[in-house]
């Protein structure tokens, strides 16, 4: 690793140590597959963005860490001495003749300060969001609904920052190999870069691998059980009883018995109380097994829960209050998928939650859970 | 030996399972028989060939979207069904559904719907009589 032998090879200084090159090659590759499946892909990718948000969640601590712990040049100590030099710098830069800088310029500084911290939020926000919205990972027991909305609008706000920020970074990467011929990207691969002698540190501190990993373990060690207590909170307002079995028959023989989280108290009274015209059937009951079910029904109702679709799926739609289809959030949801698609065997109509929700009996209705089944189209 | 006799103590259920369908099925008809007669005296007995008649039949009175009993239930009785909803509906013939119309409970509850839904209307003793007689024939 950052041994002091290696410093100097004929004029190329060693600048970037292993550890913070790897540390930048795989942010680079975790970052690149969290905005892809954040900003682009189906909501069904969830589970490889979560994967892709741990991974620079560890990457992050294990940067901080090495913040202390790195050779001279990936030190924190290196960044802030960097940053207090760009009042000099830029000046020299906007005349387009940057002094050189061993490890990063102080524009550069103040970028990767910058990312960290964004990134940092973003990590933060979305396991608030995680917990909050989707009742999954370690906040799920912890957060509602509402403190993960908040945590939602930050999170995006965040990544269009980190989008603004990746730019300049790779505007100022151009600019430096360009104006001063530095080639930095080989440099972040390599570890080595061509500089002047007057500005390599003469008393580079070495780099602590074995006190980092001491501190690391010791982290590792103070969180998972954190960790594990957190993930054994019951999610909160998430429901666990499986649906009630008088309703399940008789509300399931025309179609899936929707769970009772996905309607508003009133919209399930309305359909309870006009049995006998049901979206143009009759689907009467006796009166104590109706009584039963309207009870149930209530007890259960989309207020009664905390789950992303019982709180989107509260405002219905004012001219078909009974329909969760036609719930603005479930058009906005399913606009995407054409008429054909639903009705091809085997999902058939749009109320067949399940056919693309494998939890739809829950009423969690996971991102990762969401897949469409392959279809036919309709026969003759 | 002990074979033929795990075959006989699986048989005896079995029969006695079919056995108790088609008694719950007869119940079912010679309760609806006698309410027939109860109201038109000159009912003499069910008829398979006016409840096929009956089970083809696009009626009026009932809801546009389903005129007729093989809307949902398909021409075919031996076959699955659908609902409007897309929601398969097992076979109606009892040949190729035994348990057809063996609970007195929900054969009521389902003609009391479909009858209203098809027809606008409850049906009579003898046209449920004489759908249940035609679907046991199938
Ligand atoms: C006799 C058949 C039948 C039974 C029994 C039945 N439904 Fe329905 N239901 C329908 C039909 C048909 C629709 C309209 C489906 C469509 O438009 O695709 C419908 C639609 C619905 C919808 C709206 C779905 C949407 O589009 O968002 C709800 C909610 C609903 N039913 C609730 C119930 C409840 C609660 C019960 C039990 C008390 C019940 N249903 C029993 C036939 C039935
Ligand atoms: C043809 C397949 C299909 C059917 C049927 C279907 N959905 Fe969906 N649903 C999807 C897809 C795909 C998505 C993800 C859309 C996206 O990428 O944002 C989705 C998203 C959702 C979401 C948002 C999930 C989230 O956390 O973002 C909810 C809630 C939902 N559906 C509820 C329902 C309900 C309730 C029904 C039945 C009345 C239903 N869906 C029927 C395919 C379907
Ligand atoms: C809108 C669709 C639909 C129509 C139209 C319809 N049915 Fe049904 N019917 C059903 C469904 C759904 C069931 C219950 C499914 C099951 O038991 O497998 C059912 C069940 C029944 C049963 C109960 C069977 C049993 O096992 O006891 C009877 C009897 C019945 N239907 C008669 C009729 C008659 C007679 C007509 C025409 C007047 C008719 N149905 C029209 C959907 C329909």
């Amino acid at each position: 690793m950052a041994r002091h032998s290696e410093h100097s090879l004929g004029s190329e200084f060693f600048i970037w140590d292993l550890p913070t090159r790897l540390f930048h090659w795989v942010l680079v590759i975790g970052v690149a597959v969290a905005l892809y499946t954040g900003f682009l892909a189906p909501a069904s990718w969830l589970g490889i963005h979560l994967f892709a948000g741990y991974a620079i969640a560890v990457l992050i601590v294990f940067r901080l860490v090495w913040w202390k712990f790195g050779f001279e040049y990936s030190r924190l100590a290196a960044l802030v001495a960097a940053i207090r030099r760009l009042p000099q710098f830029l000046p020299a830069l906007i005349r387009l003749k940057p002094p050189h800088s061993a490890g990063h310029n102080p524009a550069g500084s103040a970028m990767i300060a910058l990312l960290i911290a964004t990134l940092s939020l973003i990590v933060v926000t979305g396991f608030m969001v995680e917990g909050g919205q989707e009742k999954q990972g370690v906040l799920a027991g912890v957060l509602d609904y509402a403190a993960g909305s908040t945590a939602r609008n930050l999170h995006s706000l965040s990544a269009n920052l980190l989008l603004g920020l990746i730019a300049v970074h790779l505007a100022g990467v151009a600019v430096e190999t360009v104006l001063q011929r530095t080639p930095l990207v080989r440099g972040m691969i390599s570890g080595r870069l061509p500089l002047p002698l007057h500005v390599v540190n003469p008393a580079p501190r070495p780099a602590r691998p074995l006190a980092a990993a001491f501190i690391l373990s010791a982290i590792a060690v103070a969180a998972a059980p954190a960790a594990l207590a957190l993930l054994r909170l019951p999610a909160r307002g998430v429901p666990s009883a499986p649906l009630n079995l008088a309703y399940a028959t008789e509300c399931g023989a025309c179609h899936n018995a929707f769970h009772p989280s996905l309607l508003p108290r009133q919209s399930w009274a309305a359909i309870m109380a006009h049995l006998g015209d049901h979206f143009g059937e009759d689907a009467s009951l006796s009166p104590a097994t109706a009584a039963g079910i309207a009870a149930y029904l209530d007890r259960n109702a989309a207020e009664a829960w905390d789950t992303e679709p019982a709180n989107r799926l509260r405002s219905v739609a004012a001219a078909e209050p009974l329909r969760i289809t036609a719930a603005p959030y479930w058009i906005r949801k399913h606009a995407g998928i054409g008429a054909a698609t639903f009705a091809a065997a085997p999902i058939k109509s749009k109320t067949n939650c399940a056919a693309c929700h494998g939890d739809a009996t829950t009423g969690r209705f996971d991102d990762q859970a969401i897949a469409i089944p392959p279809t036919q189209a309709k026969g003759p | 030996m002990t074979s033929r006799l795990l075959f006989v103590a699986l048989l005896i259920p079995a029969i006695g399972v079919a056995a108790l369908a088609s008694a719950g099925r007869d119940g079912i008809v010679s309760a609806l028989s006698a309410q027939a007669k109860q109201d038109n005296s000159k009912f003499t007995s069910f008829s398979a060939e006016a409840g096929k008649k009956f089970w083809f039949t696009a009626h009026v009175g009932g809801k546009s979207d389903t005129p007729s009993c093989v809307t949902c239930h398909t021409k075919d009785a031996r076959t699955m069904g659908q609902t409007r909803a897309g929601k398969a509906i097992d076979p109606m013939a009892v040949s190729a559904n035994p348990n057809r119309f063996t609970d007195p409970e929900k054969v009521a509850k389902w003609f009391g719907r479909n009858c209203n839904t098809v027809l606008g209307r409850e049906c009579t003793a003898e046209e449920k009589g004489n759908v249940i007689t035609y679907l046991m024939s199938q």
